[in-house]
């Protein structure tokens, strides 16, 4: 991705931090970005560029809107007919996240049972994990917990962001919505997730959702490479993070490239 | 069975075991005209000749019931034996297009209708497959749809910059670039090495 990038679309840039949705169950609440990886994303201008990519898995139950969530926010439609999904699916959905491009590869996988044998070989190296149920159909909020344990399988559960997510809001009562939330906020705090309500069909919430996944899952790999290297400061012109020559560029291509089609 | 013309008398030479109901109604009309016959002659003996008439009434009842069931009994065996035909004629159908294990179903096994235009045909390890091409293919694209936009834009709006960084890649320039155009750098580079001759000198002059 790293040889051609054209610029970052106007709506996709990120310089504050996205506020959470609720406090009750939230992975953070700075308004800012980590002081390091501020000074990391500073030290880019005088030093070279380089550019990250997440992997973000979508799970959950059929006929939630794991598909339409994502077709909302990569390519703002919203389909009214159902489609299950095929196996899986991706979208590649660029940011400029304090100055520094920054890519989410979105993984929509199928809720049929049928086809969690394929899925689950994509589980493998997410950074991000969001569980997606329906606000209007309380057995789906259940089952997140399944699907939870079934992508954490493939991870290091200390090496991935969680995500719960309550779509349709359309569809129910601000009451009922109230009361499911209530619910969903438990789940999220015993599976240390952080939660959202959204609607796919109006859009309310969606690009608020997914630019705090982007930002969450940004601040957390540049912290991570951060951790990697020898020191907090000197390693930024040096590591591999920042720092691409042209030679590298040519590997991170590849590299990147072989990531999508090992999945 | 019966034949319509007959006459009713000849139910009487039947074979037993041929008898149906109607038979036996034929059977009793004839020896209740016959019993009407005797009844009109002398007098005094019609008290004993009623009294036959009851018993043979309660013979011919007896002999009904034991007909029309023998005929339900024999359809059913009739039916039984069809379906029992068929049934037969199938397994040994199926014993001869599949295997063993296809008869004798487990609880995991599945039986596929081969006549079925929408039956499963593709196996887990082909479906990965296309999916996996699928993702590929997606990947290339969306690479190329990238392309195509830093291509439109570079000629669009060439900045001078980006005409310094192709002179630079032109003479295979070491020197350190800035992060400003590095970015650039690698886009034209990109349309520059793929598409040599062809758009070079329209992009950049």
């Amino acid at each position: 991705m790293l040889q051609l990038v054209p610029p970052v679309s106007k709506n996709r840039v990120l310089s504050d931090f996205p506020k959470w949705y609720t406090p009750e169950a939230c992975l953070q609440f700075k308004d800012q970005f980590h002081v390091q990886v501020r000074a990391a994303c500073q030290q880019r201008s005088t030093g070279t560029i380089g550019l990250k990519m997440s992997k973000v898995v979508v799970v959950g139950d059929l006929y939630v809107g794991k598909t339409s969530l994502i077709n909302r926010f990569c390519k703002d439609v919203f389909d009214r007919d159902y489609k299950a999904t095929i196996g899986v699916d991706f979208e590649i959905e660029r940011f400029e996240i304090a100055g520094i491009p920054y890519n989410l590869q979105i993984w929509d996988t199928a809720g049929q049972e049928k086809f969690k044998c394929i899925t689950s070989a994509y589980y493998r190296g997410a950074q991000v994990i969001i569980t997606v149920f329906d606000l209007a159909d309380i057995q789906t909020l259940e089952h997140t917990r399944c699907w939870l344990e079934d992508a954490q399988r493939e991870n290091e559960p200390s090496s991935t962001l969680i995500f719960l997510v309550g779509t349709k809001k359309d569809k129910v009562s601000s009451a009922q919505c109230k009361h499911t939330e209530c619910d969903a906020i438990r789940y999220a705090n015993e599976m240390q997730a952080e939660y959202w309500t959204v609607s796919a069909k109006t859009g309310e919430n969606v690009k608020e959702f997914f630019f705090r996944v982007a930002a969450l899952a940004f601040e957390h790999s540049v912290l991570k490479e951060l951790e990697k290297g020898s020191g907090p400061m000197t390693q930024i012109g040096t590591g591999n993070l920042i720092k691409v020559e042209k030679d590298e560029a040519e590997n991170v291509k590849g590299s990147s490239q072989a990531s999508i089609s090992c999945c | 069975m019966e034949d319509l013309d007959s006459s009713p008398e000849l139910a009487l030479e039947k074979d037993p075991f041929q008898l149906t109901v109607e038979d036996v109604y034929d059977i009793s009309y004839v020896i209740g005209k016959d019993l009407l016959k005797i009844g009109g002659e002398p007098k005094g003996q019609s008290g004993r000749i009623s009294d036959l008439q009851f018993k043979i009434v309660r013979v011919l009842e007896l002999l009904e019931a034991l007909v029309s069931q023998c005929n339900l009994n024999m359809e059913e065996l009739k039916l039984e034996r069809d379906n029992l035909k068929k049934e037969f004629e199938r397994v040994l159908n199926e014993g001869a297009r599949g295997d063993a294990d296809q008869v004798n179903l487990g609880p995991d096994k599945q039986v596929i209708d081969l006549t079925d235009p929408d039956r499963p045909r593709f196996t887990l390890q082909e479906l990965r497959e296309v999916l996996q091409e699928r993702n590929q293919l997606k990947a290339q694209l969306l690479v190329a749809q990238e392309e195509l936009q830093c291509y439109k834009s570079g000629i669009i709006h060439p900045t001078e910059e980006q005409f310094v960084t192709i002179e630079n890649d032109a003479t295979a320039s070491s020197t350190k670039r800035t992060a400003g155009n590095n970015e650039d750098y690698t886009v034209i580079k990109r349309l520059f090495s793929f598409r040599q001759g062809k758009h070079i000198g329209y992009c950049g002059f």
